[in-house]
């Protein structure tokens, strides 16, 4: 996986908001065929972060490069045909359009939309919606939809799109538990299909168990960048995320092999600034 | 994999198509039967606002951005007409057409800017370009006549109202053709999406300025058209009687009575608006206004998608999906 070319690259990346740093200098590559996970609080610029590299938002500096070409001034449609897509922590359907339109709408203006009639645009829909298993569904108007749908059909919409990077915004947030296994599976599948993943999201079940790397944000800031079992141990990540319970869960780990009383539960909560 | 919904409307769709056909034939034929010039006057009306609410249903229908700037469109193409064919000593077909190009040509230069604005920004904004263009050709003596405004020459034509009759009533078909075609085209799609949510169809690779600015060159085209008409029809234009907010407010009205973002919406609205306040006109003078302004906010409240859906809504007739422009048979 480390050998893979990158994909997609950010140096230095920093947005401001007025007075609010909401992305400080971050470094981050995303090789290609990888599923990477970013974590980290509320606040911590996740959403940002995939705002600024879709270009729906642009740094205030810094770079973001997509197959070594620097994109970070593009236009959001531009990088939608190149291949970038993402879906949305709050969900955006078009909502007085069919499942069906909606999804034909990434199908027609995608990256592979130019060569698409609009009729093959609705036949490719259909086939996604089918493959997110909403296939019954497609005719009925997205208003009408559950939140668990309409995370499915923002990922049908960014699917229909002919993605080679896929940025995920939270799609497992408000799931239950139940459908958590069938949302990952989905995932790996549309991994296994060639497109690399960017995975935001708090289920730590989620992205522990898809990620081969996680990036942990806070305050703007990677405070972190490795393999998943690193990360859960990282002090750092800890003490600004994970918190407590699963800071307990390495401090049992540990007692296992070795023997001292640590950290003081109060210092968990005080994230490094 | 099949996609493409069934056209289980098939039989309601033939029959929508085929009343349009035959109310235009209808209305082709009309001048010679008509029984006085009246008749042929208000239905030159009603074709004149159907074409100023087409105009608008681009932008604020399909866009859902809520212009203010049709009274623009409409006082710069009765003032190009004018001028053309008073300085110029153009025939007025031609004036016409140059009414129509040159407005559509001002939209796509306010329009990128303009049109980065949203909601009430946009709306205020294009209330300031309509006052500022009326400021300038009132205040431009040389080349409008200022406030005294241009007297077009006079037609000799004895069949002059049905040449002004067919004139709104072709550009109303052009109109319409054209919001019918674009409807069904990727075109139609991806303004839906943008009047859905902005940030999405930006994100699904719709190229939103550039879509928006065609929408609104579309409605400088067909609102210019309208005004060049509506000056020689007229004979003698001012700033006050051109610009005036009729033109921007009924054909919103319009729209939203009719059914917004739909093909047929703004003529069905237009026949009942326009016929409706005439009547109002001859029997309640005076009154029309209050009455009409009753009636539209019954509208807004029991109907806001219009008259067309609540009459014909899926449930009941299943003829929604036609007039729904972009809901249904996608080639």
């Amino acid at each position: 996986m480390s050998s893979n070319p990158t994909i997609l690259e950010t140096i230095n990346l920093t947005k401001h908001f007025g007075g609010v740093t909401a992305l400080n200098g971050v470094d981050l590559t995303l090789r290609e065929g990888e599923i990477l996970g970013v974590i980290g609080p509320n606040g911590a610029g996740k959403t940002t972060f995939i705002n600024v590299v879709t270009g729906l938002d642009h740094p205030t500096s810094g770079q973001v490069k997509f197959r070594g070409e620097t994109i970070s001034h593009q236009p959001a449609y531009r990088l939608a045909h190149l291949g970038l897509a993402r879906t949305f922590q709050v969900m955006k359907p078009f909502r007085h359009l069919t499942v069906l339109e909606n999804v034909a709408v990434g199908a027609m203006f995608g990256a592979g939309g130019d060569k698409r009639s609009t009729g093959e645009a609705f036949d490719r829909a259909a086939e996604v919606l089918t493959r997110v298993g909403m296939q019954e569904k497609m005719n009925w108007s997205a208003q009408q939809l559950t939140i668990a749908d309409l995370k499915r059909l923002e990922l049908a919409k960014a699917l229909a799109m002919e993605p080679k990077v896929l940025l995920l915004d939270e799609v497992m947030a408000g799931l239950h538990s139940g459908e958590i296994p069938i949302a990952m599976d989905l995932l790996r599948e549309i991994h296994a299909s060639g497109v690399t993943l960017l995975v935001v999201e708090h289920v730590m079940k989620a992205v522990l168990g898809l990620s081969d790397r996680i990036v942990v944000l806070h305050f703007g800031k990677k405070i972190a960048d490795g393999a998943p079992n690193e990360i859960v141990q990282d002090p750092k990540v800890i003490a600004a995320y994970l918190g407590a319970r699963y800071g307990k869960k390495t401090d049992d780990q540990r007692r296992t092999t070795e023997v001292p009383e640590s950290s003081p539960p109060s210092s968990v909560h005080h994230p490094p600034s | 994999m099949r996609g493409r919904p069934e056209r289980v409307e098939k039989r309601g769709e033939k029959i929508i198509y085929g009343l349009t056909i035959l109310a235009i034939l209808a209305a082709f034929i009309f001048p010679f039967t008509a029984p006085s010039g009246f008749w042929i006057r208000t239905f030159t009306f009603v074709f004149m606002f159907a074409v100023l609410a087409q105009g608008w249903n681009f932008i604020g229908g399909y866009n859902g951005y809520a212009s203010f700037d049709n009274v623009t469109f409409f006082g710069l193409g009765a003032y190009v007409t004018a001028i053309l064919m008073t300085r110029a000593h153009l025939d007025f077909f031609p004036s016409l057409i140059a009414s129509g190009i040159f407005c559509a040509l001002f939209a796509s230069v306010i329009g990128p800017p303009l049109l980065r604005l949203k909601g009430h920004y946009f709306a205020v904004a294009t209330l300031g370009v309509a006052n500022a263009v009326q400021q300038i050709v009132a205040g431009w003596d040389a080349l409008t006549g200022g406030g005294l405004g241009l007297n077009l020459p006079l037609s000799t034509d004895p069949n002059f109202y049905q040449l002004i009759y067919f004139t709104m009533l072709g550009v109303m078909i052009v109109g319409l053709l054209v919001t019918f075609f674009l409807a069904r085209h990727k075109i139609g799609f991806g303004w839906i999406a943008i009047r859905e949510n902005e940030d999405a169809a930006r994100a699904l690779g719709i190229n939103t300025t550039l879509f928006k600015t065609i929408a609104f060159a579309l409605t400088g085209l067909l609102v210019g058209l309208a005004g060049g008409a509506y000056a020689y029809y007229n004979t003698a234009i001012t700033p006050e009687s051109v610009f005036d907010i009729v033109y921007t407010v009924n054909p919103i009205l319009i729209v939203i009575l009719g059914g917004s973002g739909t093909v047929l919406g703004p003529i069905i609205g237009a026949l009942i608006f326009q016929i409706l306040s005439t009547y109002l006109q001859f029997q309640f003078p005076g009154l029309q206004g209050t009455f009409l302004g009753i009636g539209l906010i019954l509208v807004i409240i029991f109907m806001p998608r219009g008259v067309l859906e609540y009459l014909t809504g899926r449930r009941v007739f299943g003829l929604t999906s036609l007039l729904q422009a972009p809901r249904e048979n996608r080639a």
